[in-house]
């Protein structure tokens, strides 16, 4: 049992680790982080702004409410961006970096070290998506939400995370089988959650086959769950709807993602895929 | 301590390499019929190396160097035969195994390029579960070892490649390592800090009884610190035993160098003349034979000095390497 435990106290530091080094990178490049966010901020306002054009254009709608709908969707969207990044760096940065080898000889199980990027990628993107909302809620456009419930959204949004984390450590495998086109593919998997999973339009828009699909995405009760909260005033009670499917999910895909990247890592060592680019 | 440090026992790499004619149509048949051909990077190595030695591992590019030390680092998954490392499996990973090895490849990094190495080395203190006042000390003692004090707080990419490589090797050293794998350690680096590393890298196997295997093109670093060599070429294993031996056995002859007082006149029944440079003439003669001809030449010639010399470490390997290309 001790020896369990001075185990996991192990592993649990050199997560700390792995999110320490992130805080650092991120610490370092702070200034670029800053313009990117700009960029974010610029994009998210281009997707909002689509509400007030179908309103100048004859469109019979409820601007301030449809905007409110539109800036979640951008706004997950863009917290869904940054956890895939930084899953899908976990290989693609190290590789480019070249210390690739090294960190997949250090002495931390795999399960750890992702949990490491994970947990950093969570923090991170929580509070870039906080700032987001604000900033073109209430800065910007001066949105009205009367009867807002942030407190359950916020809720809502950290559980998916735990099963975007887990489709996001099945996507990072995608650099270590293919160093050269790898990372580009997967967008392919994150503009799949995006068409399927209602980020700007209601789910039932879609054709059957596609409602089946978003039945399995996390994204579709992050989106229902955060906009109950918002938009109608949806306390923590109502979030179990979204609740639970999150969990269910997130309780499959980080075990199956955790296996997806053992499969890659033993594919990548055995094809000596485990180099540095160039 | 185990008997064995490190054990490789017909140890086997295939790659399955993709490859096709030049030009559009190959390239366009290719999509439909993907040819491959094997690849022996490795191909049934055995050696043993002992706690506490330290071995060059030589051979030319392409020779399956890296790929052993990989194997043996557990970065990479063997094809056939087996690797032991302190007695682990290394593709294992197990945690006992990989705290206790470090592999140093100087043409790669492992400390964040944008981050001063002092960060760096603070993940490594976290990963490898180094108690804080151990990790200070070594940190510290390795820092002025190396004298690079004020290396460590500025970004790696700022560093040159001299200092970069010091910055390494204080990294992969951190959690004092018994086996080290040094790949090309000096790769690059100018003769001063070359011959730095190596006094450094000698130093640290002395006071921590540290197994190394070092592989380099610089026979230098090999003549320093190796007593032992193993030379690999296409994957197989063509010599094992003293750098000493290695010379005996490929290379039987030595050279004498000799500088006459009335001028070089010709000396071809001594030995093969293999340079001449004025008064300067060198001579190639059998092992067996040098000391009768040495006497030979103090006799019957007016010798200003003679210099008697074993051949340059150089041109003992790469006689090896052209005896196999020719079996």
């Amino acid at each position: 049992m001790r020896a369990l435990v001075s185990t996991m106290r192990a592993e649990l530091i050199g997560a700390g680790g792995v999110v320490e080094r992130n805080a650092y990178l991120t610490k370092r490049y702070i200034w670029w982080d800053v313009a990117w966010f700009l960029w974010t901020v610029a994009n998210t306002l281009t997707i909002v702004f689509i509400a007030k054009g179908i309103e100048a254009t004859g469109g019979d709608l409820d601007v301030n409410r449809t905007m409110t709908t539109l800036l979640i969707g951008a706004v997950v969207w863009a917290y869904l961006g940054i956890l895939f990044e930084f899953l899908m760096e976990t290989v693609a940065w190290e590789r480019w970096e070249g210390t690739i080898e090294y960190t997949f000889m250090a002495p931390l199980s795999r399960a750890m070290h992702l949990a490491g990027q994970g947990v950093f990628a969570i923090a991170y993107g929580l509070l870039r998506a906080t700032f987001l909302f604000v900033v073109c809620a209430f800065l910007f456009f001066d949105l009205s939400m009367p009867d807002a419930q942030f407190y359950p959204a916020f809720v809502v949004l950290v559980v998916s995370s735990v099963s975007f984390i887990g489709i996001g450590m099945m996507m990072s495998v995608l650099p270590l089988i293919s160093p050269e086109k790898g990372t580009q593919l997967g967008f392919v998997a994150q503009g799949t959650l995006l068409v399927v999973s209602g980020v700007y339009y209601p789910v039932e828009v879609l054709p059957q086959w596609m409602q089946w699909i978003a039945t399995i995405s996390p994204a579709t009760y992050a989106l229902d769950g955060i906009r109950e909260a918002i938009l109608e005033g949806q306390g923590m009670t109502a979030m179990w709807d979204e609740i639970g499917p999150l969990l269910i999910i997130g309780v499959v895909s980080i075990p199956l993602g955790l296996w997806v990247f053992g499969r890659g890592e033993q594919y990548a060592k055995k094809h000596g895929k485990l180099k540095r680019s160039g | 301590m185990s008997e064995v440090a490190v054990r490789v026992e017909d140890l086997r790499k295939v790659f399955e390499v993709p490859e096709r004619e030049a030009g559009l149509k190959a390239a366009t048949k290719s999509l439909v019929r993907r040819k491959t051909r094997e690849v022996r990077a490795v191909d049934g190595i055995s050696f043993e190396i002992a706690p506490g030695e330290i071995v060059g591992f030589l051979g030319p590019n392409g020779a399956g160097k890296t790929t052993t030390l990989k194997m043996l680092s557990g970065l990479l998954y063997v094809s056939g035969g087996e690797a032991r490392v302190l007695g682990h499996i290394p593709s294992k990973r197990e945690r006992d195994f990989l705290r206790r090895i470090s592999l140093v490849m100087g043409n790669r990094n492992q400390l964040q390029w944008d981050l001063p190495a002092l960060d760096s080395f603070e993940l490594n203190r976290a990963i490898y579960r180094i108690p804080r006042p151990d990790f200070l000390a070594l940190r510290d003692e390795l820092i002025e070892l190396l004298e690079i004090g004020d290396l460590v707080r500025k970004p790696v990419r700022q560093l040159s490649l001299g200092e970069r490589m010091k910055v390494e090797i204080v990294g992969s050293l951190l959690h004092r390592p018994q086996v080290l794998f040094l790949d090309e350690p000096t790769i690059g680096l100018d003769v001063t800090m070359q011959k730095r590393l190596r006094e450094f890298v000698a130093e640290y196997r002395q006071r921590h009884e540290a197994t190394v295997m070092l592989t380099s093109h610089y026979m230098a670093d090999v003549e320093a610190l190796c007593e032992r060599v193993i030379v690999i070429h296409h994957g197989k294993l063509l010599f094992d035993g003293d750098l000493a031996a290695l010379s005996d056995t490929v290379a039987a002859w030595k050279t004498i160098a000799i500088v006459l007082e009335n001028g070089a006149g010709d000396l071809s029944s001594y030995g093969d003349v293999i340079h001449r440079d004025g008064d300067l003439v060198t001579l190639r003669v059998p092992k067996a034979e040098t000391a009768r001809v040495t006497a030979r030449l103090l006799a019957e010639q007016e010798v200003l000095d003679l210099n008697v010399e074993d051949p340059p470490i150089e041109d003992v390997i790469e006689l090896v390497f052209a005896r196999e290309a020719v079996e």
